[in-house]
């Protein structure tokens, strides 16, 4: 019986291999796993690894499509850990993983000078250069609708039906109406919401999300991150900021740092604490508030560009109390997801 | 004695079985554990919960037929008609699959504002034409000339279409119920058009927050209704298929195209208009992207699109290779595995049992990949198996496990048009069950075989859960893709995701314009 043509013929493995094996690198020397933006995280973790000469093997996190991420990988791991570092773009999941027993402690003598309210007093995270929760508005579309002063007024007639913020399921949003739960209480801020919901006001995916709308003329304005306003500039879009809660009897504006943690059992804890050393720098404050996602330095000697708007000189931070946010976080998240998954 | 062991089937699907438990069903234990439990159907009382799985079952509903709609025409008319271009738009039909479900409703609602549950609707199921499409034209192909020149000589071309659909509707309905489970699982694009107008929520959003509370595998509580549900639509799926197995033999010369005449004109816009709502007008929609910006942007398009592309392949590179190498892996595994789970399924008796098996198989598709990738953690990252775990061979191994599936149903429709005699003249002449099944049987069909390897490698190379979860898999395309969709780098989005496409889509290129030249040289 004739065999029909030649699927079985020797491939060329001269050819597949090489590509096959490209890029099967060396044992790393320490793990990172990151949520932090990757065009920005990756050169600092490269600059790192020019200057230790540790081979660095770095896994980053996704939210576009809302994966559950490294915070449920590193639980999954907790019995033998994959990482020696998390490096988190916000903190509610950071204090999670302490609960969790997923940290180990760790004071790294490069945040010393990080205000104490950004650390962790057993040392098992530390912050670094935080995000503002902004309102981001546009002036060139018609209707001329500014942004309200005050986040609590975002529901009212006239605010609601123009702007748009993400729904507080995920990311820095849910860490926001956490925290206000937290300081004004789950009825006023569950009532709150519930209002919001039928008051006209967008609610999207994400807080990029919200700003693509805004750039792109759906609503006028947002509540956002500073990071997705730098983005909409930086993309040509006439936007502006608004730190809102500046009046005096207001909380102030929300700042929610990075924070970065050493993992408990890593297998390269010294490594680890290299890295933290090099991440909790000054200069690392300074890299990241210059790049494109301009992140607020924690600390008032940190050099920034001019443009870049700082804690205490040029707007006032709301003072938050984490740990405790971050358990009114865990005890939300189910209020918030059926209020808005129906 | 090996000669022996080489000429039977059961080394080789015992062989078979064992990779594909490793590869698909034992990362499942921890996500399928709660169906055999009342548990995680009883949450299923609350009326919020009732009114989710029901919009999203409508929904998926709505996006399945749309698909069945559009890729029935074009399956038709790409295959049966003689129409001038018909090749490249055979050629174009399967690209949509190569970009993310994200980056094209993002496109439709840049092109058009549209927002609600229907623009969730009308972008997922234009999505799934090209399963509709692929699966139909199968079908097509099976069907023998002289059933269709029968009914062309007997009532004209209009009973040669009712043959044609009868022949491809077991098909399209098998393409349209991956396309519903596809939709029902999705949540970023619904949540996507939810965000004005219409608040709108599915299932598959519940299922994600289950993932993110404290204990990790309550989300497998919530997905188990929905897995459930994904499994009666594809055992009735599957049902329907076997039916029409009885009714149409498959065997024999396949059908050649027939002219469309005077109509010609007409088709052919009728099949290019299908194409530019499933691709051209997204795909030129992306392509604008690359170079848009607001009003005070620097450079104009050209310069901004070109500066997105150097950028994409200068950070992208690297990532692309690897998540290459995991497709090309990936999809090698299922060269190998999925022809013999075909064979094994073909020549099993039609009935329940047979159909349950093929529920079981494609159980890894039907559960949330989250899902998969933690129980790959909690079954793989132990002191034993901890250098497997961290090796770059787990990512294409579960990955080749949960989308084998689709390559096993594709080789299914083909082998079919194989005669039964051929296969049991080579087992009679003592011939070795590989080189039955390799040269015998998928020799003629070498095309559907590297296809359905090719699928499997370009779903790899996009599923992003697993590429988040698993430590080898993470330094890819996928994730270095939604990382910066996340964070709205929107030129560099769109340069990234249409490289992608375009290295995926070249080597199909050089075999149509390879095919092409053999065929003008043979002639």
């Amino acid at each position: 019986m004739p065999c029909y043509s030649s699927p079985m013929r020797k491939p060329n493995w001269t050819a597949t291999l090489p590509l096959l094996l490209a890029s099967c690198g060396a044992e790393a020397d320490l793990v990172v796993y990151c949520s932090l933006d990757q065009v920005h995280s990756e050169k600092i973790i490269q600059l790192f690894e020019e200057r230790s000469g540790l081979n660095v093997s770095a896994q980053w996190d996704v939210e576009a499509n809302k994966t559950i991420g490294m915070v449920n990988r590193l639980l999954a791991e907790k019995s033998r850990p994959h990482a020696d570092v998390y490096w988190n773009n916000e903190i509610a999941q950071t204090l999670r993983l302490k609960r969790a027993g997923v940290t180990a402690p760790y004071f790294s003598p490069s945040a010393q000078a990080i205000p104490a309210s950004f650390k962790d007093s057993e040392g098992h995270w530390t912050g670094f250069a935080a995000r503002a929760r902004v309102f981001l508005y546009r002036e060139d579309l018609p209707g001329q609708h500014a942004p309200p002063p005050r986040v609590e007024s975002m529901l009212l007639p006239e605010f609601a039906p123009h702007g748009g913020l993400a729904r507080p399921l995920t990311g820095t949003t849910l860490t926001h109406f956490s925290v206000l739960s937290q300081q004004q209480g789950k009825d006023a801020v569950l009532q709150w919401l519930r209002e919001a919901k039928n008051s006209g006001l967008s609610f999207g995916p994400g807080n990029a999300a919200a700003m693509r709308r805004v750039c792109e003329g759906d609503f006028p304005w947002c509540l956002t991150d500073t990071d997705d306003a730098a983005a909409a500039r930086r993309n040509g879009y006439p936007v502006h900021l608004l730190y809102p809660d500046q009046q005096e009897d207001a909380p102030g504006t929300l700042l929610i740092p990075n924070t970065a943690c050493l993992i408990l059992n890593a297998p390269h804890p010294e490594n680890g604490k290299r890295f933290l050393d090099f991440l909790l720098s000054e200069e690392v404050e300074a890299i990241l508030a210059s790049a494109d996602s301009e992140q607020i330095p924690l600390r008032p000697t940190v050099p920034t560009p001019e443009h870049i708007q700082l804690p205490g000189k040029d707007f006032r931070a709301m003072a938050v109390d984490w740990e405790a946010a971050a358990l009114e976080l865990e005890a939300r998240q189910d209020d918030f997801k059926e209020l808005f998954l129906e | 004695m090996i000669s022996s062991l080489i000429r039977s089937s059961k080394p080789f699907l015992a062989t078979a079985a064992i990779i594909t438990l490793i590869a698909a069903w034992l990362p499942l234990i921890p996500v399928l554990a709660p169906l055999f439990s009342f548990q995680a159907f009883q949450d299923l009382a609350d009326p919020r919960l009732q009114s989710l799985l029901g919009r999203t079952l409508w929904l998926s509903f709505c996006a399945a037929s749309l698909s069945a709609l559009l890729g029935i025409p074009a399956a038709i008319l790409s295959h049966r008609i003689r129409l001038p271009f018909a090749s490249l738009a055979v050629l174009l039909l399967p690209l949509p699959l190569l970009l993310p479900p994200l980056l094209l409703a993002q496109a439709w609602h840049g092109l058009t504002g549209m927002d609600g549950p229907w623009a969730a609707v009308f972008s997922l199921g234009l999505c799934g034409v090209p399963f509709v499409a692929l699966f139909a034209s199968q079908a097509l192909e099976r069907q023998s000339a002289s059933a269709q020149e029968s009914a062309l000589l007997i009532g004209g071309p209009f009973l040669a279409l009712r043959t044609w659909l009868r022949c491809v509707l077991p098909a399209a309905f098998f393409g349209a119920t991956i396309t519903f489970l596809f939709t029902a699982t999705d949540f970023a694009v619904p949540d996507y058009f939810a965000a004005v107008g219409d608040k709108f929520s599915v299932y598959a959003a519940e299922v994600f927050n289950g993932w993110r509370s404290e204990d990790l595998l309550s989300g497998a509580n919530t997905a188990a209704p929905l897995v459930l549900l994904a499994a009666v639509a594809f055992y009735i799926a599957l049902v329907i298929r076997d039916r029409s197995r009885h009714e149409e033999s498959g065997l024999g010369k396949g059908s050649p195209p027939i002219d469309s005449g005077r109509h010609s004109v007409f088709l052919s816009l009728l099949l290019w208009a299908i194409l530019a709502l499933v691709l051209l007008l997204p795909i030129g929609r992306i392509l604008w992207e690359t170079g848009a910006a607001g009003p005070e942007a620097n450079g104009d398009w050209f310069s901004r699109s070109a500066d997105a592309f150097q950028n994409a392949i200068e950070r992208g590179r690297f990532d692309l290779l690897r998540s290459l190498r995991t497709g090309i892996l990936a999809g090698a595994f299922t060269l190998l595995l999925a022809p013999f789970w075909a064979h094994f399924l073909l020549h099993r008796k039609p009935g329940r049992r047979t159909r349950l098996l093929q529920v079981a198989l494609a159980l890894p598709l039907l559960s949330p990949s989250v899902g998969t990738g933690l129980g790959a953690i909690l079954i793989w990252n132990r002191p034993l198996t901890a250098d497997f775990y961290d090796s770059w061979l787990l990512p294409p191994l579960i990955l080749a496990g949960r989308f084998l599936p689709l390559a096993v149903f594709l080789l299914v429709e083909r082998m079919e048009r194989i005669p039964r005699s051929q296969d049991d003249a080579a087992q009679l002449a003592g011939t070795p069950y590989p080189q039955r099944i390799f040269c015998y049987l998928l020799g003629p069909q070498r095309a559907t075989w590297l296809l359905s390897g090719a699928l499997v490698a370009v779903f790899a190379i996009r599923e992003l859960d697993l590429a988040v979860l698993l430590p080898a898999a993470n330094p890819s395309a996928a994730v270095r893709y939604y990382n910066a969709l996340h964070f709205a780098r929107d030129g560099f989005v769109a340069a990234f995701g249409l490289l992608i496409a375009l290295i995926l889509f070249l080597p199909v290129v050089l075999h149509y314009l390879h095919q092409n030249l053999k065929g003008i040289k043979d002639s």
